[in-house]
């Protein structure tokens, strides 16, 4: 790596210091004195890929071995990629600028699906041949992890392994085995076998997929004796016990979660249909009070951060959140370290503590009723009814708030243009709340923030069968909507319907779409997330050029025996129980919060939670 | 308390901006545990203010910022539990206190140096034409406007190394009397002369072909040019 060169593009791209590493509680070690090297590849640009907590705790995890120095990777953007191309410098750690080609290991966590294209644009830069069956002896192996590995299938040609599920104790067994093969002389094959024994690791090479004549999968079935047919992903089970790290990188520049995020728990109870997370990262895991105090501790020391959020799936869930909450105000009041608290819990401490609140800087207000009638959040299972949505608002807006921001997700199965006004009068009836106090009580100026995305089917939910809906159907929610909502104080933000499309493919994607992934990617497709980059030109042509329709993937029914793409995956909860919730999802009944009553999803099996 | 606290900023850290610079140190007084003052009103902050901002991809010998603490403590232990508490490249040489009512570095300052190294650049033919021309209108990017300015106004002195041809030593106005900056100057300087900066078709001055280094900012007091901290120039 020309460091001189290096030096000299980073002195005419935008934002610098994305690039530069250097911040404080990053991790120094020489290079010539650890085994084995793994770059921490996150395929979006340095300020998202920071925010991420999987990272942060992973990073340091890693390099708390002697053997391994853990490095990280950022997706360059446009403009610096531009420069690198020209100047021929490949993608490289930010830790040591070293090339990515140079090391063992390359772990790519996957967030979103719109930033696969990135990660095949970080390989080539890197000089990495794309294809897993085209690298040989002197190339890294690659990893996927992170939520969308746990359908790696469109990813299944490019990457040599994926990791399932719960990293902190996977990791350390697959760096083992590595060690264990490095300089042993054996093959490449040889690793991914001794790789594969280890519980939650997926090698897509390993299993072979056949097609029905229609384009169904037909079966995916093991291609050696060396691998079950399915892998079960991977759960850590004492979450006071498991790895965090007491320092964190601080970034000099802002990124998008400026933060210390304090993990409260794993897992989510509530079993809202639509939500992928909630179903994968079952069983709920909580830490202890003392445990969180302990790390907020450490962290506010090491790091010098201002503010912290509690940061789980639905924090307001947490058994003992008053307790925990009353204890930060006490330990971090006067050391002024802002505390972002669940919107909707807001009322219960509120009363206590609203004299130390003040002294906190105080943090958005943000709910998300995610359909617009009961009918329909019954049939999505979100639990909150518009009583506890107008109680808490009331509460915020007595209280000083005079700004809401409210999420809705449209194109739900089931939606008619009912849930559609009930957004709007659900809107209405929030602005009513805030004119019913008191002129002198409340914060002037009044201003709500409605959003809504483009519901995008996810594999593991109870809705994983169900078609999305066409984005000429979006586009006419949408300007029914805006219509609807130009009200006073009111601010309509939507999705571009493109972008959710390709998601909506990708999310339930098999194979094939790997060859369309290239072809896209090869047609200029990258930060696809980001809607000044999204080339919709590029993957439709992607798609003719391989004969693959993109509606067969989004707007597609599927029937209950259909094989899925992922069926060989194990994510605890079972195919029987996500289409037992589908079913009772069209009869639009509920049910319960599993930590009432055990609702039978199958995640008993790898390990019990609160549930 | 009032603390005047001189800090560098290194080679390894110099793409930060003020921005982040300022968050930076914010954070670092934090983790220091010094007892900086906070504002008041709906949004307090820790009260630190900054002599200049450096410009992305400068370095530093001399950088000052300003800050009040809510009880006084030796300065030396504040030096010390500062620099623990800093990313490397940023370190503290030296702290001062000063008067209350001492007005502020920005409005001190008038005068920043700098020193200029490139790699195939004729500095001397460059200051040749320099000299020959008597005003080199600049643009100025103001807070809504673009005007031009006379380049040669904002520059006290202007010479190369004597011992080493590739080095300029630039001294320019800064603070209320004008606020250019050194590349302004190293590119006009190449565009008079009709210069490029070897293996760059722009004269981006940015890359590291010219690495432009501040060595320090001053004040003149009784006559003399001095540091916020009150060191003389050399």
């Amino acid at each position: 790596m020309d460091k001189f060169i290096l030096d000299q593009i980073m002195g005419q791209v935008s934002k610098p210091v994305r690039y530069m590493g250097n911040e404080y509680n990053m991790v120094e070690k020489h290079p010539k004195e650890v085994f084995i090297r793994f770059a921490f590849a996150f395929p979006d640009v340095y300020e998202v890929g920071m925010s991420h907590l999987g990272m942060k705790i992973l990073y340091h995890l890693i390099n708390e071995r002697k053997d391994t120095y853990c490095e990280r990777v950022f997706a360059p953007w446009v403009d610096m990629e531009e420069k690198m191309r020209q100047a021929g410098i490949p993608l490289f750690s930010l830790e040591t600028k070293t090339s990515v080609s140079q090391f063992d290991l390359i772990g790519f966590t996957l967030q979103y699906e719109l930033s696969y294209t990135n990660m095949l644009n970080m390989l080539d830069l890197a000089g990495i041949p794309l294809l897993a069956e085209q690298r040989t002896d002197e190339h890294p192996f690659v990893i996927a992890g992170g939520p969308c590995a746990y359908n790696a299938e469109p990813l299944a040609d490019f990457v040599d392994l994926v990791a399932l599920g719960e990293g902190e104790e996977l990791i350390s067994e697959l760096l083992d085995a590595y060690g264990e093969w490095k300089d042993s002389g054996k093959s490449r094959r040889a690793f991914l076998e001794s790789a594969a024994r280890i519980p939650g690791i997926y090698v897509p090479g390993f299993y072979d997929v056949t097609y029905l004549e229609d384009g169904r999968v037909e079966s995916v079935k093991p291609n050696t004796d060396v691998v079950q047919e399915r892998v079960t992903k991977r759960i850590v089970h004492d979450m006071d016990k498991t790895y965090f790290p007491d320092r964190i990188i601080v970034p000099f520049m802002d990124i998008v979660h400026d933060r210390i995020m304090l993990e409260l728990f794993r897992g989510c109870t509530r079993g809202c249909r639509f939500c992928q997370a909630g179903m994968i990262y079952r069983p709920v895991r909580e830490r202890t009070p003392e445990r969180l105090l302990e790390m907020a501790e450490k962290l506010v020391k090491s790091t010098g951060y201002e503010e912290l959020s509690l940061s789980s799936l639905s924090s307001g869930d947490y058994s003992s959140l008053e307790d925990l909450v009353k204890q930060l105000i006490e330990s971090f009041g006067e050391k002024r370290v802002a505390l972002s608290l669940p919107s909707l819990r807001l009322d219960s401490f509120e009363k206590e503590y609203i004299h130390e609140m003040q002294k906190v800087r105080k943090t958005g207000l943000t709910f998300a009723p995610e359909a617009g009638t009961q009918r329909l959040r019954d049939v999505i299972n979100k639990g909150v009814t518009q009583e506890d949505l107008f109680k808490a608002v009331s509460h915020a807006f007595e209280s000083g708030w005079n700004s809401v921001k409210l999420y809705f997700m449209i194109g739900l199965p089931t939606e008619t243009q009912e849930d559609l006004q009930g957004i709007a009068d659900l809107v209405k009836e929030v602005a009513r709340c805030y004119y019913m106090v008191d002129r002198e009580k409340r914060q002037k100026g009044l201003k709500i923030t409605v959003s809504t995305s483009s519901f995008v089917p996810k594999p593991f939910t109870p809705f994983q069968w169900e078609p999305q809906a066409a984005m000429k159907q979006f586009r006419e929610k949408q300007g029914f909507l805006k219509k609807a909502l130009r009200l006073r104080n009111v601010n309509y933000n939507w999705h571009d319907p493109e972008s959710s499309y390709m998601e909506a493919v990708f999310a339930r994607g098999d194979r094939r779409l790997g060859r369309v992934l290239l072809s896209a990617w090869k047609r200029g497709a990258r930060f696809d997330g980001w809607s000044e980059h999204f080339n919709m030109d590029a993957w439709m042509k992607a798609f003719e050029e391989n004969n693959l329709q993109p509606e067969f993937y989004a707007h597609r029914k599927r029937e209950e025996d259909e094989v899925l793409p992922w069926d060989h995956i194990d994510v605890g909860v079972t195919k029987a129980f996500l289409w037992k919730e589908r079913q009772m999802a069209i009869k639009g009944e509920t049910t319960p919060d599993c930590r009432i009553d055990c609702t039978g999803c199958g995640i008993r099996r790898l390990g019990r939670g609160l549930c | 308390m009032r603390v005047v606290v001189k800090y560098t900023r290194e080679e390894r850290v110099k793409y930060i901006s003020h921005l982040d610079l300022m968050r930076t140190m914010q954070r670092a007084v934090r983790r220091a545990d010094i007892p900086i003052a906070y504002s008041q009103g709906f949004n307090p902050h820790p009260v630190m203010s900054f002599a200049s901002a450096l410009p992305v991809g400068v370095t530093s010998d001399g950088e000052y910022m300003d800050m009040i603490l809510s009880e006084s403590m030796s300065l030396p232990v504040l030096k010390e539990r500062l620099n623990h508490a800093l990313p490397k490249g940023i370190t503290v040489c030296d702290a001062m206190a000063v008067d209350s009512k001492a007005p502020s570095l920005m409005s001190l300052i008038e005068r920043a140096d700098y020193k200029v190294t490139s790699i195939g650049i004729d500095w001397n033919k460059a200051l040749a034409a320099y000299r020959e021309t008597p005003e080199i209108r600049v643009e100025k990017r103001g807070k809504r406007a673009v005007s031009t300015v006379n380049l040669k106004e904002s520059v006290y002195d202007i010479g190369v190394d004597r011992e080493n041809q590739e080095v300029l030593h630039l001294s320019m106005k800064i603070g209320k009397k004008g606020s250019l900056k050194p590349d302004a100057v190293v590119e006009a300087l190449l565009e008079l002369s009709d210069q490029n900066i070897a293996g760059s078709e722009q004269r981006d001055t940015r890359g590291s072909l010219t690495a432009i280094h501040r060595i320090g900012l001053y004040y003149r007091r009784n006559g003399e040019w001095v540091t916020p901290l009150l060191e003389k120039k050399d």
